[in-house]
């Protein structure tokens, strides 16, 4: 076995480890240790002293790797490593071992116990430093131009905002139109603006900007590659596209409640995309009109609140006022969806307006009166206690938006996972809900769950940050905890790449014939799962490998055997 | 060195959840029993069944897996996988002839400091009461 | 003129991913937070909802990678006091309060605080417990450094003590420490002030400060910590035995003409997730929540509510109690069914329970006043920042330059303001372009 050359810093951290454990007779200990040519205590071993006394003694001793005995990783390793790369030495040669946490401030009253621990915790963390290979932090390129998928809202805001960032973008969508569901909507809440309003700057300065380029009437046929460096298909265009990031921006549409409450058959009940159309026409001036939320949210099968339907009834019961304030508009709902400042405020202002709002039970729902035509609506009114029949010139089904039929296609295609609901399904809900767990690709808007206008908005401006950051620096950089697969052991069993949770692992053709494991780095986050799943040792875990975990095993085995 | 009363522990903590839960044991100054040894792994789920066999198999007198609780792994799936592991693992020990209890799989979170203590408190009151491991050997010569 | 630096006021999940993202970007951040430690509302928080993910333990990485990213100047105990200028070109003072405390040498070992004699009531636990006069915000605190709260301080107040010096080992202790005034040169201003909970005192009727076992939605929170005054336990005020029947009460102070007129977005939620923690610790505990519309219109939010229901019994009862009162510390809840099923009898119904919780409104920082108004920003009747277009600048300000994410800008919960961070980092971007790194 080489020999090496350790040096093993074991610090006082005050009294908070000196107080406790005996460091003069730790750092004995140390000394003695197999491998350890130097070893010292340091009253902080963090602070600018004490970094310069490791690093003054890597140079003096010519340590070859280095540990360090204090406090957690979780905070200081960065600091230890920057250390030992600026003396010279590869930052991925240097162990923490935690003698604080984990032990002189868990045995305060046990002294001589927290002694002995802190030796063996040495012990152990010196046994896998013997084994630590230097790393180089892997770069990997990223070609600085975006796919955006879905010329809706979020589609073109996304591709905008990426574009005035100096971005070059590719704007995909597959109507021959841009817009998305916009080009149902008629006026929008809060204020009754009108689509065009929103519609036409970012159409405009969509199809106007120098780097963006729009393929209309076209779909993504096919992706393959990683974060920096993928390569799309796409119906029309000859050859691929090579693109850094994905933002997937595909949207929703409108639940069509075949078989509910006459629809279709009936010619006047309609859903509140049907409304809008019909209102952008300029018909107005009904007489009775009950609209019927919830229908097809909230159901078994579908257990999702459409989130902005409450809105989008109010809004459209509101024109309908305003076109003939003498009309009778029922809004029949569970909860009213409106929280906030404004969507309150919105509330108020429908009731104000004459609006009413009848609770319905969904034990007990509604139903429509009428033979050829519903011309009215019979539901147990839960906030009276009885039953009411509501007259009913025209019947709306507030309907939730559900997902794209294709979503499924599409997510096998970017080998990202669809949620329970069918919509797509970000890295994690609270704190990464645009981005996917495979790096370099993104979501925004309805495709992600119905979100309204404002959000999908919202939602494409983080995209676009969250697309832009790799693009801007150029290349991603991957911590050296990375799995590797040692092709002369691997039998191609593919047990690894059934296990990792990011699909950073693939069977490629090997020299010998037959397929190997292959790691894709820079895909890879160093969970080790694929590692424990090899039947052979074959794939290994940098800085965790089985060698050095064994090493660490048999560093505590040995102190047991030494019997009395 | 190690004397009948004092069981040697393997421990075995995922860098994002009992790591950090065991540091706020440490932080939050609980007093426990000093016979644990914790090894960093980024997740529960780097650890092989092979490492428990060996640990018990010669001679340490417990081997417990600490992860993050189901569904909130940092890396979403890897304590299942420990999870299915550590079934398979604990009736193999078994057949082998390894008292159960020598060999533990629990879940602890960042924020269970105290969960993390009475963890340990209550494995090494288990293991103390199984005895020492009848196949640690002395060293020789 | 400064284009590549940025300004971020508040130092909570939304403050600090807006810091990430532009750092990532390229620009040089300046994160300003008022408390000695960013982390803000979420590190008071023990679970969140709909995943019950550990709060602290998704926001602790978030909080070392803001502040330990090189193109984030983390200045945290400090407070904005001047502001002027135009997009492309703010001029910004920020005055550092002293810490008494070198942050070069201070380890955050913890020696000093072991050692003080003088316990002031701990403002992160809502004044359940106490902390002593040198302190670290919460256990997880970035920077981990220490602070002397030189209004509690006895050497400050009396001249005496200065035991934390005695005792620390790398003279980190400084009394001398002065006040400092940072001038900074900034080309865009993001807000992220975050939110204050509302003082439900107000609310007679609720009897809260009168009856002990009626208590607030946050003071639930920090109970039922691991990391708080009771290490998780849920102990009643009256008598520190555990809860069996326990009532949240939503909308007190929101949704209400008298108090607040808006709705807070995230109490019915947040509710269903305490009525679901209170059942995981003691099986067999029973929850019932009173609201008037049960807003669970986010991802996996209605099925959060329907597991709270089918797993944990919680009952929710359409419902605004008139009042409540108490009998031998119990809490009696007054109130009246709004939902009927066939047949049954509307009437004024009583309930006992072992605990109150009021679901409290949540209203826009007060902080945030003093830049405001020296910017010329536009604030909403109720406090809120105003966005003049939310349909196409969702993040932005009535002030070119100044954008706001957050609660600050609107009641929202993680998620939409971890989405609108990142937005308005995207926002800036746009606005000032920088060379690619």
């Amino acid at each position: 076995m080489a020999k090496r050359r350790i040096g093993v810093f074991v610090c006082y951290c005050g009294n908070n480890i000196g107080g406790i454990v005996r460091v003069p007779e730790v750092v004995e200990y140390a000394r003695c240790l197999p491998n350890v040519v130097y070893a010292e205590g340091s009253l902080y071993a963090c602070s600018e002293e004490g970094l310069s006394s490791i690093k003054a003694k890597i140079a003096a001793y010519g340590l070859d790797r280095v540990v360090v005995a204090s406090c957690t990783p979780r905070t200081h390793e960065t600091l230890f490593r920057n250390a030992c790369e600026e003396a010279g030495l590869n930052r991925y040669l240097f162990e923490f071992v935690n003698v604080r946490e984990h032990c002189s401030w868990i045995h305060m009253r046990a002294p001589d116990e927290a002694t002995e621990k802190a030796k063996s915790l040495i012990k152990m963390g010196v046994a896998k430093s013997y084994y630590l290979e230097p790393q180089e932090e892997l770069e990997s390129e990223v070609y600085p131009e975006a796919l955006v998928i879905g010329g809706g809202v979020a589609g073109m805001t996304a591709a905008l905002n990426l574009a005035q960032q100096g971005l070059k973008v590719h704007l995909i969508e597959r109507e021959k139109e841009l817009g998305g569901l916009l080009s149902q909507v008629n006026k929008l809440f809060p204020a009754n603006r009108d689509v065009k309003e929103i519609f036409d700057p970012l159409a405009e300065g969509v199809k106007n900007h120098p780097l963006i380029t729009i393929y209309l009437g076209s779909e993504v046929e096919g992706v393959e590659g990683f974060i920096g460096n993928f390569k799309v298909r796409i119906t029309r265009v000859e050859g691929e596209i090579k693109v850094g990031t994905i933002i997937v921006a595909t949207g929703g549409r409108e639940l069509k409640p075949i078989g509910q409450y006459g629809y279709p058959t009936v010619a006047n009940v309609l859903t509140q995309l049907e409304l809008e159309g019909r209102l952008k026409e300029g018909i107005d001036g009904w007489q009775s009109v009950v609209m019927i939320n919830c229908v097809g949210a909230r159901v078994t099968g579908r257990f999702y609140c459409g989130r902005f339907c409450c809105l989008t009834a109010m809004k459209n019961a509101i024109l309908i006022k305003e076109g003939n304030p003498q009309a009778k508009v029922y809004i029949l709902l569970q909860d009213v969806m409106a929280s906030g400042v404004e969507a309150e405020r919105y509330y108020r202002r429908s009731m104000e307006r004459g609006v009413r709002f009848i609770r319905y039970d969904p034990i007990s729902p509604p139903q429509i009166l009428g033979e050829r035509q519903a011309e009215g609506v019979k539901v147990y009114h839960a906030l009276i206690g009885r039953e009411v029949i509501l007259p009913a010139q025209m019947v709306v089904l507030t309907t939730p938006l559900v997902p794209q039929a294709d979503n499924e296609r599409l997510s096998k295609m970017l080998k990202v996972p669809l949620g329970s609901e069918g919509f797509f399904l970000e890295a994690h809900l609270k704190l990464r809900p645009i981005e996917f767990a495979t790096d370099g690709i993104y979501l925004c808007g309805s495709a992600r769950y119905p979100s309204d206008i404002a959000e999908s908005v919202s939602q494409a401006y983080a995209a676009s940050a969250k697309a832009a950051i790799p693009m801007r620096q150029g290349l991603v950089r991957v911590e050296a905890i990375t799995a590797f697969s040692q092709e002369r052991l691997c039998h191609g069993c593919g047990n690894c790449l059934r296990v990792c949770p990011f699909g950073a692992i693939e069977l490629k053709g090997s020299e010998r014939g037959g397929k190997v494991a292959w790691v894709n780095a820079a895909q890879c986050k160093g969970c080790g799962c694929c590692v424990a799943a090899c039947p052979n040792g074959a794939m290994q875990q940098r800085s965790f490998s089985d060698q050095q975990l064994m090493a660490m095993i048999e560093a505590l085995v040995e102190e047991v055997s030494s019997g009395p | 060195m190690a004397l009948d009363d004092k069981p040697t522990i393997l421990i075995f903590a995922c860098n994002w959840c009992s790591y950090a839960g065991a540091d706020l044991a440490g932080v939050s100054r609980l007093e426990m029993p000093p016979n644990c040894r914790v090894v960093r792994v980024m997740c529960s789920a780097r650890v092989r069944p092979e490492f428990v066999i060996a640990a018990l198999s010669r001679g340490l007198d417990g081997v417990v897996i600490l992860g993050c609780h189901p569904g909130d792994c940092h890396y979403s799936e890897g304590n299942y996988y420990t999870w299915r592991r550590a079934l398979l693992l604990k009736g193999f020990l078994e057949y082998v002839g390894i008292e159960p209890g020598r060999f533990q799989l629990r879940w602890i979170s960042a924020s269970e400091g105290a969960r993390f203590a009475q963890t340990i408190t209550e494995i090494t009151d288990t293991i103390k009461a199984l005895g020492p491991n009848g196949r640690r050997r002395p060293q020789e010569g | 003129m400064n284009n590549s630096a940025v300004l971020v006021i508040g130092g909570g999940i939304a403050g600090i991913q807006a810091s990430i993202d532009l750092a990532n970007l390229g620009f040089q951040v300046y994160l300003v937070e008022r408390t000695p430690s960013i982390g803000g509302r979420m590190a008071q928080l023990d679970k969140t909802f709909p995943t019950n993910d550990c709060s602290i333990c998704i926001l602790a990485p978030k909080m070392i990678e803001c502040a330990s990213h090189k193109k984030v100047n983390l200045l945290t105990y400090s407070e904005v006091i001047e502001v002027e200028g135009r997009a492309g070109d703010f001029r910004v003072k920020i005055l550092k309060k002293p810490r008494f405390v070198d942050m070069n040498r201070c380890t955050g070992c913890g020696e000093c605080v072991e050692n003080c004699p003088r316990r002031v009531p701990n403002e992160f636990n809502l004044f359940l417990d106490k902390r002593k006069a040198i302190y670290l915000l919460f256990p997880q605190a970035v920077p981990h450094k220490m602070t002397i709260d030189a209004q509690n301080c006895l050497y400050f107040l009396k001249g005496r003590c200065r035991l934390c010096e005695e005792v620390c080992l790398a003279k980190a202790i400084d009394f001398e420490q002065e006040e400092k005034i940072v001038e900074l040169s900034v080309g865009a201003i993001i807000l992220a002030t975050g939110f204050d909970p509302f003082d439900v005192s107000a609310l007679k009727e609720y009897g809260y400060g009168e009856i002990k076992n009626v208590i607030t939605g946050l003071e639930f929170e920090r109970l039922i910590s691991a990391s708080g005054p009771t290490s998780g336990e849920l102990e009643r005020p009256s008598d520190k035995k555990p809860p069996q029947v326990i009532a949240f009460i939503q909308c007190v102070g929101s949704r209400d003409v008298n108090y607040n007129p808006y709705c807070s977005a995230v109490c019915c939620m947040h509710a269903t997730k305490e009525a679901i923690l209170a059942g995981e610790h003691y099986p067999g505990l029973r929850s019932f929540v009173f609201y008037t519309d049960l807003r669970a219109a986010g991802k996996r939010f209605q099925e959060y509510i329907n597991r709270a229901k089918e797993e944990y019994g919680v009952t929710y009862i359409r419902a605004r109690p008139g009042k409540i009162t108490a009998k031998d510390g119990r809490p009696i809840i007054w109130y009246e069914e709004t939902l009927f099923k066939e047949g049954e009898e509307r009437k004024v119904r009583k309930m006992e329970v072992d605990l109150v919780v009021l679901c409290q409104a949540l209203v826009p920082h007060g902080s945030h006043q003093e830049v405001t108004r020296k910017l010329g920003i536009e604030l909403d009747e109720m406090g809120f920042i105003r966005i003049p277009d939310r349909l196409s600048r969702p993040v932005d300000t009535s002030v070119e330059g100044v954008f706001a994410c957050g609660f600050c800008q609107g009641p929202q919960d993680i998620p939409d303001s971890v989405i609108q961070a990142s937005g308005a980092a995207a926002r800036v971007a746009e606005l000032l372009t920088v060379e690619r790194m």
